[in-house]
This record gives structure tokens, C-alpha cells and sequence, in this order.
């Protein structure tokens, strides 16, 4: 099991207490009277309405208003409507919903339960990427206990209110984290993204009217719940409330998961609670929000994180994950390493994702080994360009924002492998 | 039949729990490798008569995901995960260095069929890197002693 | 309806359309509005995924793909401007990057959507100077068609096809990402009745038939539009001709008919025109016994004489004509006329039967049943029996479909018959009971119509001359009725004043002739036959 992150905030405040875990743990702290509130002293349109108040974002990447989204599910609709809570966390750098899942797992549950009564959701799919065994185990884990409590199940907490949970294990498919794509796998087919309209709102899961939200999503709402909008409200910024954990690998002191409120600089996690880099290397770029995201460079960590903040720099606050690259890094090994993942992970349905991701790791792997030519920069990042806003889904734009960052932030990297004919940063990492 | 009663009937409650049949099909290719270690022609073909559908719908599922397989494996999967937040922190020299302690070129298997030496790509334990994934299990913060150790005490 | 404009031109479009379903529905898609495709097809569910026909609509700030967005009234869509010109060649320069580009080897050359669209769309030179994907070739997918992965652009029409239209579903993709290559399943051929259609649909040269591989180059063929005779579905095709010869089917789009599709056994029986066992030459039976090749004159004219002579002597009652539902409508209409001129009351027309499916395939393996009964010839049966109580001395016959189990069986009830004419175009047993045999056209050989299953009136139009010396059975029966001094026959024969002359004399064929017939057939007015048949 994870530890604790380094810092903790109302989401991972207990996460250090052993049985928090359990269910008798979890209400040890107040847990699931957010719910029982929820389901006995509110309607569903005045969850919506704290939910949206609160100005939760979805945490899962695009950062998509919460409340707004529930909205969107169908009132006057006999079919049965469901919630997916999206645990298929894959992108490279984060790692905060395996916490939640293995430490906060009940947390969770208590979210889906309201999110459940305000959208009037019968049953909820909880996708878990195949490769988190221990978490997955752990939310079943949960799962029993709740349903042994009455939490979930016909009559959840006595009010007559129903509500079923299933744990469905994913199979290694970066592609089942787009929540299309992970409707598909949900329905026990390939992971391919599907078009839309229509939204799942209206033809979801199933064929159902479904909601798709992330773990750490629905892990905040109780606390919303419990303690008010406005509470909320008092972490982060006016655009982007609340906290979120952010999880910081690569070339720092200490690797690790914090729970910070949005708006907190980059710089401050970097240097202050990550510690820096190492051996008093200096910084020379940090992937901000997951590898989708573009990179920044060291003149630009100042930057609060949050969307409203990144976007003026040409990037976004993603998933939070945070990937410091110090001094050393070669830019085109780590566009090699990213290309790579992005054509291995491509569902391959549109013609531009499919050829294109593989097309850029060919350029980027020749520019690298030495045998590239300045045109093949030119051309690098028009493939990029012609991969974005083309696709059924975002995956090809994820693929190239990045080397689009790269090439806009560190193109003297390449362009120096192409004049020495070789990778002109020996101390970089391997490949 | 080569899918066995017993995994027979998991799946049976795996569908129970989907509005729709096919929702229990990849609970259902999980199971049938956990006893079989990967997805053989006669297993599609029985999977495809329990959810309905061609086996060939099976196959395009199986091979569509890294974690299935459609041909016999080793007895133990090891990954090391070389995306870039491991591969900061030194998890293709760890990786170099597994193939070397144990003889093969990843990915690819001992001789024995012991081990197989993959890399992986993100799983999620960018924190404390480097790691891989042996078969179910999560070994993080590595260094090369550690994870040797691990490898060698993989039974047969 | 909505109301929308492309390229500046005012559209009226149906409700609930696509903007390429629209414009197909118009008949303006690659038709004077160019929109590049290669996923979409007018026949198989929208896929979405080649990306290719994306366009502008106003209003909308993403380029839209044309085959998956509706139609909304007050649309306004551009298909040819700048952006989306760059967003076209954007993906054809993708799709060629991992393509083998062996044109020079490639038997979908000159009919290769990769090479149109690449001449008409595509950068001038391809800037990648990667390897391309190393993949299997000639793959054997199952009897009827190979497979180059490499070649493969991976637009799932074939995929879509077999579950959609024969709902086989023998193919698939397997794996992801650039990677991804449809398979079959082990032990599961591509082997179904309509197969040969992925050859048609595959955009590129992944998918051809073993049948027409390395025949010929296309740019050599001509396009004859036709009908197949396979079956009574008569399913509208293209008759590739080259040098007089005919080198393959292709299914013509028709909705009517057969959508864009044509069964194999259709699609393979183009192999009839040129057979080995096509009749070649007329013959009469000589007092030996022995057939002995004639020209057309010595046959009618031992024909006529063998006939008369039974007139004079037992009356025209004895004279039975067995109609084959292989000839035309104007054939048919002539020999109706003959036995009336003559006569003969016994009559009735032999049509195979065989497996039928709910997609094209019919009971009736002949074109012409419906044509031939609307046209007054009952069931063969009536003319067998009289056969076989005696009450026939002789029998001309069009065409062989009176040999089938339940009929005659063989040529031995007809043994003993004083006289026994037979047109037809291929050799069977009927000849060895034949006193006289004219080798008559096949279908791709002459002018005429056939009436389908759904009572639709088709045009064929000789697509190649017969290559020995034959003769419409309309033509002979003529030529017989003129030697025989019958009223109304002086010998002539002319398709187009025959259907004239059908159309004046039965409503049902009323108005239509075989110009106002076209390439695309017309529907026949319901008559008491149709009536009565139903």
C-alpha cells in the first residue's frame, strides 16, 4: 500500500490512519454522513446545485465542470442511467488515484453515492486499469462492506434508495481512460473511442444515459457535501477550487504525492515540497499535468496550477502529474520516450493517430540515433500539427501536444543532434 | 471443454452482474488466463458460445490489450516500466541489467519458461520509480540488488 | 426539407441525412462535389475513422467529417477550401507513409481509390523516409480472395461487410495502434456466399480475387452495364470487355436491385459466355442418326419441313414448346407469337430452382421466370405430362431446363418424339435426342430484357460479339415462323420493334421499350398473370 502523501488536505487527511481503509475506519472520521445528508436532507437538483456552486472541476484531465456534467443526464428518461467512475488511471506521471483507491477507497464510494442520488444513477461501473490488482481488491473490498451495511443495494441507508456497484478490471489500454473508450471495454469490446455526438449523457454505458467521472472527482464530493460550497471555495483560486494531489516524479529530492490547493505555483512543488533536484542540478524543463501535457521550461515555472494559469503558457494542468527534467535531460530522448508510448497506446481507428504517432517516433528515434536531417524537424512538427482537432478523440491531440512543446520550448535539442550527428547530452538518461 | 466448471461458473457470475452479457467478457478472458495463461483458439471458441458472439470478436478483444495474451506464456510476467518518469530515474539500466541477470533480451523469455523480461509502458508508480510489475504485484523504489532478489526467488 | 448550401450551391436534402448521403442521394458526390472518402460507403454503417472527408461548416470551429455529420437546414458547408484541402492532404500523406507503393505490381491499379485520391489530393512527394511496416503478403484468406496487409489502409469496410451484409463476420482487426491488421480467425476462412464483394469495396489492393488477379489491367476494360442471369434476382453488373472477351463481373450500383452487391456464384458465372461447352455450330441429324453440322438455312429448313409435315398429318396440337427463362423478354414474346401463328396449345417454361437466401440470391436461377410466365407460359410440367400420356410428336425446346429432376429428368422421355428442336447455348443431353440444334446467344451477347423477381424490367445490351456463329432464339423462332408461311412472320427479327410490339400488346409491359427501359430497368405495371401469381 502507498504511503501518505507528504501533504495532506481534506482528501488525504487520514489517509495515514491505518484502518481508514475499512469501513468502520472510515466512519471513525465522519465518513458517509455526507451521503446519508445528502440522501435524507437534499434533492437531487440541490446536490447539483452545491456541486456547481463549488465549481468542482473534473480531475480526471480535460478539468470539465462536475455539476454541470451531472446535469446533463436525461430527467425525464425511463431507462435505467448509470455512473462510471473512471479509475483507469494511465497517464504517464500520474498516480494519485491509486491512492485514493487503495487508501480511499470508501471516500470514493460515499462520492458515487451522492453523485448516484443527484443524477438518479441505479448502478455504477467502477473501471480499474488491469495492472492495479491491489487497488482493485481494495475497492471490492470496500464494495462488500458497504453492501453488508446497507450502503449500497436496494435500499441504501434505509431510504429506499437503490443502488448497485461493480468493479470491472481493465486489460492494459491506455486508450480505456477516454471515457468513450472505456465505455467500449466497459461493454467488453475493443477500447476504441466513440464518435460523438451522441454524448454519453444520452447513449452511455450500455446504451444507457451515463455519467463518467474520475476517482479523485468523486472523492471530493462529500467533503463538499459535508462542509458547503463555500468551504470548498476556500482552496485554489476563483476559477479552479479545491485541492488535488499532485504527483511529482522524475529529477527531484523527493518523488512523491501532495495534496495541494490549485493555484499553488509549480515552482513552490517543485522546490519546495518535491526539494528540487538533486546534486544541485538545475532544472531544465517540467511536463506539468501527465505527458499529454506540454512541457515547460525552467523560465516559466512560476506559473499557478491551475487551467486559467497554464493555458495562458500553452499548457494544461491535466492530471497533475508533474515530471521534472533536470539540466542533463536530452529533450529528444524524452520525446522518444513519449513518442513511443503514444504510437503503442494508439487505438489505431483514425488514419491521422494511427500513422501519425507512429510516423513522429520514427523521426523522432533517426533524429536521435544521430541520422536525421534539419527537415526532419520541419516535418516532425507538421505531423504534429496535422494530428490535432482531426480525430474521433483527443488521444492524437494528447500525442502531439507534447512533442509540440518540445519543439517550441527545446528545439535546440534537436537541431544539435542533427548538426553533431549524435546525442549531444552524454549525462542524459539511457535509452 | 477446456474452460473447467469452477471457472465456468465465476464467469456465469460475472454476467450476472452486467445489464448485457458481453459486459462480463473481459472479467471473464481474465479468469479463463488466470487458469490457462493465455487465451488459446479452443478457450475463444468456447468463450465466443458463452457470450454469443463469433470467436473472432474474442481474438479482436484479446489482441487488443497488453495484459491478454493469445499464445502460452511464461510462468511469471515481469515488467519494467520504462516511460519517461522511470526512465529519469534509471529504469532502462535496471532493465539492461534484469537482461543480463537472467539471460534474455526483452521482451522475451528464459529458457526455462520461467520469467518472462518485458518492459511496460506507465503503471501508475511514477513516485518511486524504478519499479516493475511481477505478475500481480508492484515492486517500487528499486535498485538492481533488490530487484534480482526478487527475480530469483520466482519459483518454477 | 432542410435546406443547405455546399460550395455555394443550394441543396434540397432529406431529413435525417448525412452531408455524403445527401449529396449521394443527389447524385453529386465524386459527381461534381468532390468529397474524398474511404471509410464511408453508401451501403455499410458509418465508421468515421479514415478521416478523409472532413469539411468546413460554418459555425462549427473543428473540421466536421462529412459522413457522420446530419444535414440541418441553413447548413453551410465548404468542401473545397483551403483548410480542408490541407486536413485532406494531411491524411492522404499519413496513409501512404507505411504504404508499399507498388503500383507497378499492383492489380488494383487504374482502379486504386489510393492512387485517384493521391493524383487528385495528395502531396507531390511523400516526405517520409522511414521503413515502412513490414506486414504478409498473399495472404490466402479462403477460396476466393488474397490479401496484402501492407497495402491495407485499414478503413474496415471489409470488416463491416461481412457483419452487416452476410452477417458472417469472418474478418476482424486485431492488435492496436499502427500495429492493427485484419485477420481471420484460425480455421475460419473468408468463405461466404457474397466474399468477393470486400474486392469491390476495398479502397486499395489489399483485397482481390483470386479469379481476376493478374488477368488483365482494368484501364484495358471496358464497362458494359448488364444484368446477371444467375438467378431471377437480376442483379445490375458491369461487364469488364476487353478484345471481345468478357474478364469479369462487377456489381453496378443499383438501390432497386442489388444495393452495390452481386453474389459469387453471380459474379463467377461470367465464365458461361466463353465456355468450353458453349454450342458452336448449327446441326441436323442425319439418316444415320449422326448430328451433322448445317448452316442456319439448312436448319430451319429441315426445322419447318419436319414440322408441316407433322401438321399435316396429326395437326398442330402435337407440337409442344418448352420456353427457357434464360431468353428475353422479345425472344420470348416472338416464340409466344410462333406457337399461337401455329397453333400449339401445349406449352410451358422450365426454370431451375435451387438455394435462396433473404439478401440477393433467388429460388429461380434463370432471369427471366417472372418475364416468361407474364408472357402466358405456364409451368413445364403440363408439357411434360403430355409427353409422357403420348400426346406429343415433337418438341422445340429453348434452352436445356427441362432436364432437371421433377421435369424430364433426362433426354429419354423426349427419345421417341417424331421431332425435337433445340435452341440453346450450351451443349447438354438434349442433344442426343435433337434432330435439329441452333446455338443461340447468351445473354451478354444481345439486345433485350429480362423481368427480376421484384417485377423490374432490365436492359442487356451485347457487351461482346459471339464468337462463333450464333443467333438470338427470337431471331430463329422468326426465321422458323417465316419458313413455316405463319401469318404475322416474315422472317426479320429486330429486339427493339419486338418490344415495341410487346409493349402495344401487353399492358404490363405498356411505355416501356428499350431505350425508356436505361441502364437502371423500370418497374413492370402489375397484370392479371402478376395478379394470379400472387
Amino acid at each position: 500500500m502507498l504511503e501518505s502523501p507528504y501533504v495532506t488536505q481534506y482528501l488525504t487527511e487520514h489517509f495515514a490512519e491505518a484502518d481508514y481503509p475499512t469501513l468502520k475506519g472510515y466512519e471513525r472520521f465522519g465518513g458517509y454522513a455526507a451521503a446519508r445528508k445528502a440522501l435524507t436532507e437534499m434533492t437531487p437538483d440541490e446536490v447539483i446545485e452545491v456541486v456547481k456552486t463549488a465549481g468542482l472541476q473534473g480531475r480526471g484531465g480535460a478539468g470539465f465542470p462536475a455539476g454541470m456534467k451531472w446535469s446533463f443526464m436525461p430527467k425525464e428518461d425511463d431507462r435505467p442511467k448509470y455512473l462510471v467512475c473512471n479509475a483507469d488511471e494511465s497517464e504517464p506521471g500520474s498516480f494519485k488515484d491509486r491512492i485514493l483507491l487503495e487508501r480511499g477507497a470508501h471516500q470514493m464510494l460515499e462520492g458515487i453515492l451522492i453523485a448516484a442520488w443527484a443524477t438518479g444513477a441505479c448502478a455504477t461501473f467502477i473501471y480499474i486499469r488491469g495492472e492495479y490488482a491491489f487497488p482493485a481488491a481494495q475497492v471490492e473490498r470496500a464494495v462488500a462492506e458497504a453492501y453488508a451495511k446497507g450502503y449500497l443495494g436496494d435500499n441504501v441507508m434505509g431510504t429506499g434508495f437503490r443502488h448497485d456497484v461493480r468493479v470491472t478490471r481493465g486489460a492494459g489500454a491506455y486508450i480505456c481512460g477516454e471515457e468513450t473508450g472505456l465505455l467500449e471495454s466497459l461493454e467488453g469490446k475493443k477500447g476504441q473511442p466513440r464518435k460523438k455526438p451522441p454524448f454519453p449523457a444520452q447513449y452511455g454505458a450500455f446504451g444507457m444515459p451515463t455519467t463518467v467521472n474520475n476517482v479523485e472527482t468523486f472523492s471530493h464530493v462529500p467533503h463538499i457535501i459535508a462542509k458547503g460550497a463555500n468551504w470548498f471555495r476556500s482552496f485554489g483560486t476563483e476559477k479552479s477550487p479545491g485541492t488535488t494531489i499532485f504527483g511529482v516524479s522524475g529529477h527531484v529530492v523527493r518523488p512523491g504525492l501532495y495534496e495541494l490547493p490549485l493555484g499553488t505555483p509549480l515552482s513552490e512543488i517543485v522546490f519546495e515540497h518535491a526539494g528540487g533536484v538533486p546534486g544541485g542540478r538545475k532544472v531544465k524543463g517540467v511536463i506539468p499535468g501527465g505527458m499529454s501535457m506540454p512541457i515547460l521550461p525552467a523560465g516559466q515555472l512560476d506559473v499557478p496550477m491551475a487551467n486559467e494559469f497554464l493555458r495562458e503558457q500553452k499548457t494544461m494542468l491535466g492530471t497533475g502529474g508533474v515530471m521534472v527534467m533536470d539540466e542533463t535531460t536530452c529533450m529528444v530522448r524524452a520525446a522518444s520516450v513519449i513518442s513511443y508510448f503514444f504510437r503503442d497506446e494508439s487505438c489505431g481507428q483514425c488514419t491521422q493517430c494511427r500513422e501519425g504517432t507512429g510516423w513522429m517516433n520514427k523521426i523522432i528515434e533517426r533524429i536521435e540515433r544521430g541520422a536525421g536531417e534539419e527537415a526532419d524537424i520541419e516535418v516532425l512538427g507538421d505531423v504534429a500539427g496535422k494530428m490535432e482537432a482531426k480525430t474521433i478523440c483527443a488521444f492524437a491531440d494528447a500525442a502531439a501536444w507534447p512533442i509540440q512543446g518540445l519543439l517550441r520550448h527545446f528545439r535546440d535539442d534537436f537541431v544539435e543532434h542533427v548538426r553533431q550527428r549524435k546525442c549531444p547530452f552524454p549525462g542524459s538518461f539511457e535509452l | 471443454m477446456v474452460i473447467s466448471d469452477e471457472t465456468r461458473s465465476k464467469i456465469d457470475e460475472a454476467i450476472s452482474k452486467y445489464p448485457v452479457k458481453r459486459g462480463a467478457l473481459l472479467p471473464a478472458v481474465h479468469l479463463v488466463q488466470a487458469d490457462h495463461g493465455h487465451v488459446s483458439k479452443e478457450c475463444a471458441v468456447e468463450l465466443a458460445e458463452i457470450f454469443e458472439i463469433l470467436p473472432i470478436q474474442v481474438m479482436e478483444v484479446v489482441t487488443f490489450y497488453n495484459m491478454f495474451f493469445d499464445s502460452p506464456q511464461a510462468k511469471h510476467h515481469v515488467y519494467v516500466c520504462t516511460n519517461l518518469p522511470c526512465s529519469l530515474r534509471g529504469s532502462r539500466s535496471l532493465l539492461s541489467q534484469l537482461e543480463s541477470h537472467l539471460g534474455v533480451t526483452a521482451p522475451g523469455e528464459t529458457a526455462d519458461g520461467r520469467i518472462f523480461l518485458g518492459h511496460e509502458e506507465c503503471l501508475g508508480a511514477c513516485g518511486y520509480a524504478p519499479m516493475m510489475r511481477v505478475d500481480d504485484e508492484y515492486h517500487e523504489d528499486l535498485d538492481v540488488e533488490k530487484a534480482k532478489r526478487i527475480l530469483d526467488s520466482l519459483g518454477k | 426539407m432542410p435546406k443547405i448550401t455546399i460550395d455555394g450551391n443550394e441543396l434540397e436534402v432529406a431529413e435525417g441525412r448525412t452531408i455524403l448521403q445527401a449529396l449521394d442521394d443527389a447524385g453529386l458526390l465524386m459527381n461534381g462535389i468532390d468529397i474524398p472518402h474511404y471509410c464511408w460507403h453508401p451501403k455499410l454503417p458509418v465508421d468515421g475513422s479514415c478521416r478523409l472527408c472532413q469539411v468546413e461548416v460554418e459555425g462549427i470551429p473543428k473540421l466536421q467529417i462529412a459522413c457522420d455529420t446530419p444535414v440541418r437546414d441553413g447548413m453551410v458547408v465548404h468542401t473545397q477550401n483551403e483548410r480542408v484541402k490541407q486536413a485532406r492532404e494531411g491524411v492522404m500523406e499519413l496513409l501512404l507513409v507505411n504504404h508499399p507503393l507498388d503500383c507497378p505490381i499492383c492489380d488494383q491499379a487504374g482502379e486504386c481509390k489510393l492512387q485517384d485520391y493521391t493524383y487528385d489530393y495528395g502531396v507531390q512527394a511523400s516526405r517520409s523516409k522511414e521503413p515502412r511496416r513490414a506486414l504478409k503478403k498473399n495472404v490466402d484468406l479462403g477460396p476466393t480472395i488474397v490479401f496484402d496487409q501492407e497495402r491495407c489502409i485499414l478503413c474496415r469496410r471489409c470488416v463491416r461487410f461481412c457483419r452487416e451484409i452476410p452477417k458472417t463476420g469472418e474478418l476482424a482487426i486485431f492488435n492496436r495502434g499502427d500495429h492493427s491488421v485484419i485477420e481471420t480467425f484460425p480455421g475460419t476462412p473468408l468463405d461466404n456466399p457474397y466474399s468477393m464483394n470486400v474486392a469491390d469495396i476495398c479502397p486499395v489492393g489489399a483485397l482481390t480475387t483470386k479469379d481476376f488477379r493478374f488477368k488483365i489491367r482494368v484501364w484495358f476494360l471496358e464497362d458494359v452495364p448488364g444484368i446477371c442471369t444467375g438467378c431471377s434476382n437480376g442483379c445490375n453488373i458491369h461487364l469488364g470487355v476487353a478484345n471481345n472477351k468478357v474478364y469479369r463481373y462487377v456489381p453496378r450500383r443499383n438501390d432497386a436491385v442489388n444495393d452495390t452487391w452481386i453474389c459469387d456464384a453471380g459474379r463467377m458465372s461470367y465464365r458461361r459466355i466463353g465456355a468450353p461447352d458453349r454450342l458452336r455450330e448449327c446441326a441436323v441429324r442425319d439418316e444415320s442418326g449422326r448430328l451433322e453440322p448445317v448452316g442456319l438455312d439448312r436448319a430451319i429448313e429441315v426445322a419447318a419441313s419436319r414440322l408441316r409435315r407433322l401438321v399435316d398429318s396429326k395437326g398442330p396440337g402435337v407440337i409442344a414448346g418448352l420456353a427457357s427463362a434464360h431468353a428475353t423478354n422479345e425472344d420470348l414474346f416472338t416464340f409466344r407469337r410462333f406457337l399461337a401463328a401455329l397453333g400449339s396449345e401445349t406449352h410451358g417454361v422450365a426454370v431451375v430452382r435451387g438455394e435462396a437466401d433473404d439478401l440477393l440470391i433467388k429460388e429461380e436461377k434463370a432471369p427471366n421466370a417472372v418475364g416468361a410466365r407474364e408472357l402466358g407460359f405456364g409451368d413445364a410440367r403440363t408439357v411434360v405430362d403430355r409427353i409422357g400420356s403420348g400426346g406429343v410428336d415433337a418438341v422445340i425446346a429453348l434452352g436445356n431446363d427441362a432436364l432437371q429432376e421433377g421435369l424430364l429428368g433426362s433426354e429419354e422421355p423426349l427419345a421417341n418424339l417424331d421431332t425435337v428442336i433445340v435452341l440453346d447455348t450450351h451443349a447438354s443431353e438434349l442433344q442426343r435426342v435433337a434432330h435439329v440444334i441452333v446455338p443461340v446467344r447468351h445473354a451478354a451477347e444481345k439486345l433485350g430484357t429480362f423481368v427480376n423477381a421484384a417485377r423490374r424490367v432490365q436492359r442487356v445490351v451485347p457487351a461482346v460479339e459471339s464468337v462463333w456463329e450464333t443467333y438470338s432464339d427470337g431471331e430463329v423462332i422468326a426465321k422458323l415462323g417465316a419458313a413455316l408461311g405463319l401469318e404475322g412472320f416474315d422472317g426479320s427479327y429486330d429486339a427493339r420493334q419486338v418490344a415495341r410490339d410487346l409493349a402495344a400488346a401487353n399492358p404490363a409491359f405498356a411505355g416501356i421499350d428499350l431505350d425508356s427501359v436505361g441502364d437502371a430497368g423500370r418497374p413492370l405495371a402489375d397484370s392479371a398473370a402478376s395478379k394470379a401469381e400472387r
